[in-house]
Parts: C-alpha cells; structure tokens; sequence
C-alpha cells in the first residue's frame, strides 16, 4: 500500500505521530532496562565461573556455559545498542513527520488565500517529501520490527544456557546445591529479558502505517 | 486575512504595512509586518510567527510578487519576528534574513542554513536593496539586548520593532495614532516591562532624535506621524523603565 500523509487527514496523521513519539520512548525506557540486566548477567557469570573453578571438574560443564553466558550478555548489549540507534532514527524520522504536517497545513492554508503559482510548487514539493518522510519511518519500523525479532532469538539461545546451566548444576557433586541457585538466577532474569522483548514486539508502534 | 495599506509611495519606492487580521487567534499577539519594495526587489520586515505565515503570505503577495523578496530583516530573536522562517524559505530558498550577529546563531533554529544569515554588527549597517540604501540602527538592550531598526532616510521612516508598541484594544485598532494621550496609555505597561535599560533608552532617544523622521512604525500596535514621532521619543526618554509590577 502506498503510504502517503495525503492519503490519511491531518489530524489523523498528526494524532499517530504524536502516539508514536510516545511508544518510541516506552520502547527506548524498556531497551534501557534489558541493558540494565544484561550487565547483570554478565556479573553474574563471572562470580558463576569463579564458583565453577572452586568446584573443579564435576563443574567444568557448568563453567563453559557461564563462560557462554559472559558472550551471550555481551552479544545482547550489542543487540540493544543496535536497537538504541534505530530507536534514535525513528525519534529523527517522526519529528520530521510532526514538523512536515505543521509545515503543510501552513503551506495549505496559504494556497487557499493567494493565488501565487510557485506556492502550489512548494506545496507539493512539501507534500512530496512528507512522503518520503512517511516512507522512512514505515521502513525504520521495519527495521526495528527485524531487530526485536533477532533479538527476541538471541534471548531464545541465552534461555537455552540457562535451562543447560541447570542441568550441569545438578552434577556439581557438593557444589551442586549453590551451583543450582546462580543457574535458577540466570534463567530468571532471561526470562525477565524474554518477556520485556515480548511486550516489545506487541507494541502498537509496529502496527503504525 | 491581514490587510495591507500602503503608507509611503514614491514611483517604484513603496512601503506596506501588513496588519489587522480579523482571523487571528486571540491567544497569538497581534503583529504589523512591513514590506519595503524598490525596483525589482523586496525586503520584508519582522515577517512574523509561524501560525500567521498564510495570513502573511497572501496579504504580501496580493500587493507584491513574493518571489522578488530578496530578503528578511529580523529587529530581534522572538517567535513572533520570525518564526516563520523556514515557510519564507520552503518559498525562496535564496532569501537572506539580516539579525544582529548575537541572533546569528540562534535564529537557524527557525530555520535557514549557514548562507541564510547577514550578521549585522553592533555598530549597524547599510542594506542595499536594488539600489535603495537602508540602515539598520542600533537599539541594542530595548526589548532584546541584539536589537536593530531599520531606518530609511528617503521615505523618512523607522522601523521600530517594539519600540513604540502598544497593545490595543479591539475599539481602538486604527492604524496610525489618532490621540497621542489617548493611545501611550496602551504602550506605557508595555514599554515598562518589556524595554531592560534606562540608559539605552536614553541613547536611542538621542541617536533617533537627530535623524529625519515622518513616521515610526512599531511591530505592535499603530504607527506614529508628524510631530506624534517626536512627542513619542520625549514620552519615551521620560519614561522609567526595565521594572515589573508597579
């Protein structure tokens, strides 16, 4: 479908974009939060690897996976700061949208009062790039939309470590009681990470035109 | 609409007051913009705020072709001189707006790129359009502390951004001061609060007071002739200023 601010009213297009704003920012507030526990997963590896080394052998398995855990924190950080500048793109993209659709009701309404040619020009060259602005932003959605998904299967991997974290835990001999807890841990907070990203790809904002 | 009213013509030497909409939303104060033409060439004066472009435009260009504005003269920084800058632009890419070199960087967030703006040095300058020789004159600290008039010494006129403007009442919206005594009363608060230096007033009453001057035409409110110019300096001169309340 051809997405164009003069196929929808105004007020219309000016009442999605004024939304959108705000779903970027809940969007951006949430990004901010998995940040936040993907730093943590990575502290907790690491006191997860020191304990692993005091077990000795009947935890080796569980230190590979901690160690796999340090990378998957790492790799989700990256993942997020990708998401961050997309996030920053869109906030660029819907505040040109907002200053396209005062310009062109100004524009407008002063076509409808003169009778100067070259204006009519200006004004469709307005619309013109409030299309191409428009079209932007439909495809920064798309973008963002791919990057949660891809970040949505990174998670899906860190859940794995975790749930294997679990299994490697119980063969951790007298260690096995702590062992379990850190790897109770990790999955809790992956699964914390899981649903953020969840209430993400459900947001509104990728319903948008 | 606004209307537009001529109030000097000398064959291709013009000057048009755009004023008066009765459209205009009562929450956005009211403005005088000013057209200079000469030749071929326009320059307009405190071209306004954004939300009043179209009532603008379409007075301007009922007596002008726009696109033979070459450029924009900005007494100071506020929304209402020229928040409409980037419309003008959309229109004339090539227009140059003329601010005082402290508003040089700052008005771009209206609008414009690095070529848009003629910095005008604190000591003033002469605009040249098409042959027609205009001075911006200082005003420094009255109203904006990067302040400038525009003087035009063949049509005897000034420019004088807030100074000399009044808040009229509805009853009361005629374009020139009919009853001096009657009309500063609507100027007095304003000039008060709005104008920050004594001492800058006095110099500008001293600086303007030596020049030739028929008429004084504020961005707010009705302009001023004849003798009504000097009996507004001496109002002025006498007036304290640059205080809020009583």
């Amino acid at each position: 479908m051809m997405i164009s601010p003069q196929s929808f009213s105004g007020s219309a297009w000016a009442e999605q974009a004024r939304g959108d704003l705000l779903r970027i920012v809940r969007i951006n507030e949430e990004i901010k939060s998995i940040v936040g526990v993907a730093f943590k997963i990575n502290i907790m590896a690491l006191n997860a690897i020191f304990l692993a080394k005091r077990a000795g052998t009947a935890a080796r398995g569980f230190g590979v996976l901690s160690n796999e855990l340090r990378v998957f924190s790492q790799d989700l950080r990256d993942s997020m700061a990708g998401l961050t500048a997309l996030i920053h793109a869109c906030v660029a993209e819907v505040s040109l949208v907002l200053q396209d659709i005062r310009h062109t009701r100004l524009l407008r309404q002063a076509v409808e009062t003169s009778r100067v040619g070259r204006l009519t020009e200006v004004l469709a060259e307005r619309e013109r790039k409030s299309t191409e602005h428009a079209q932007h932003l439909v495809g920064l959605r798309k973008q963002l939309k791919r990057a949660l998904d891809d970040a949505f299967q990174l998670v899906e991997l860190g859940g794995m470590l975790a749930k294997s974290a679990k299994i490697e835990a119980a063969y951790g001999q007298a260690f096995a009681v702590p062992l379990s807890q850190v790897s109770g841990e990790f999955d809790g907070v992956v699964e914390e990470i899981r649903a953020s990203l969840e209430a993400l790809r459900r947001s509104a904002f990728f319903a948008g035109r | 609409m606004k209307k537009t009213k001529t109030i000097f013509q000398e064959g291709n030497h013009k000057w048009v007051a755009i004023v008066r909409d009765p459209d205009k939303a009562n929450h956005l104060i009211d403005t005088n913009e000013y057209l200079v033409t000469h030749g071929s060439k326009g320059l307009l004066l405190d071209p306004g705020g954004a939300e009043i472009f179209p009532a603008v435009f379409s007075a301007l260009s009922s007596e002008f072709d726009p696109s033979a504005l070459s450029g924009i003269f900005a007494s100071h920084q506020d929304p209402d001189t020229c928040s409409s800058l980037a419309l003008w632009l959309e229109f004339n890419p090539q227009l140059r707006c003329h601010v005082s070199w402290l508003w040089a960087g700052f008005i771009p967030h209206f609008g414009g790129t690095a070529e848009t703006f003629v910095a005008i040095p604190d000591e003033g300058d002469d605009i040249n359009l098409d042959g027609l020789i205009l001075r911006a004159v200082p005003a420094h600290y009255l109203h904006s502390s990067g302040n400038f008039h525009l003087y035009d010494k063949v049509a005897k006129l000034l420019f004088s951004g807030d100074v000399g403007a009044a808040l009229l009442p509805a009853a009361e919206s005629g374009l020139f001061v009919e009853n001096f005594d009657a009309h500063i009363r609507h100027a007095e608060g304003f000039h008060r609060r709005w104008m920050g230096s004594n001492e800058a007033k006095r110099a500008w009453c001293e600086r303007v007071s030596k020049i030739d001057i028929d008429m004084l035409c504020p961005q707010h409110g009705a302009i001023y002739q004849g003798a009504d110019v000097q009996r507004f300096i001496n109002w002025f001169d006498a007036l304290q200023v640059g205080s809020c309340g009583g």
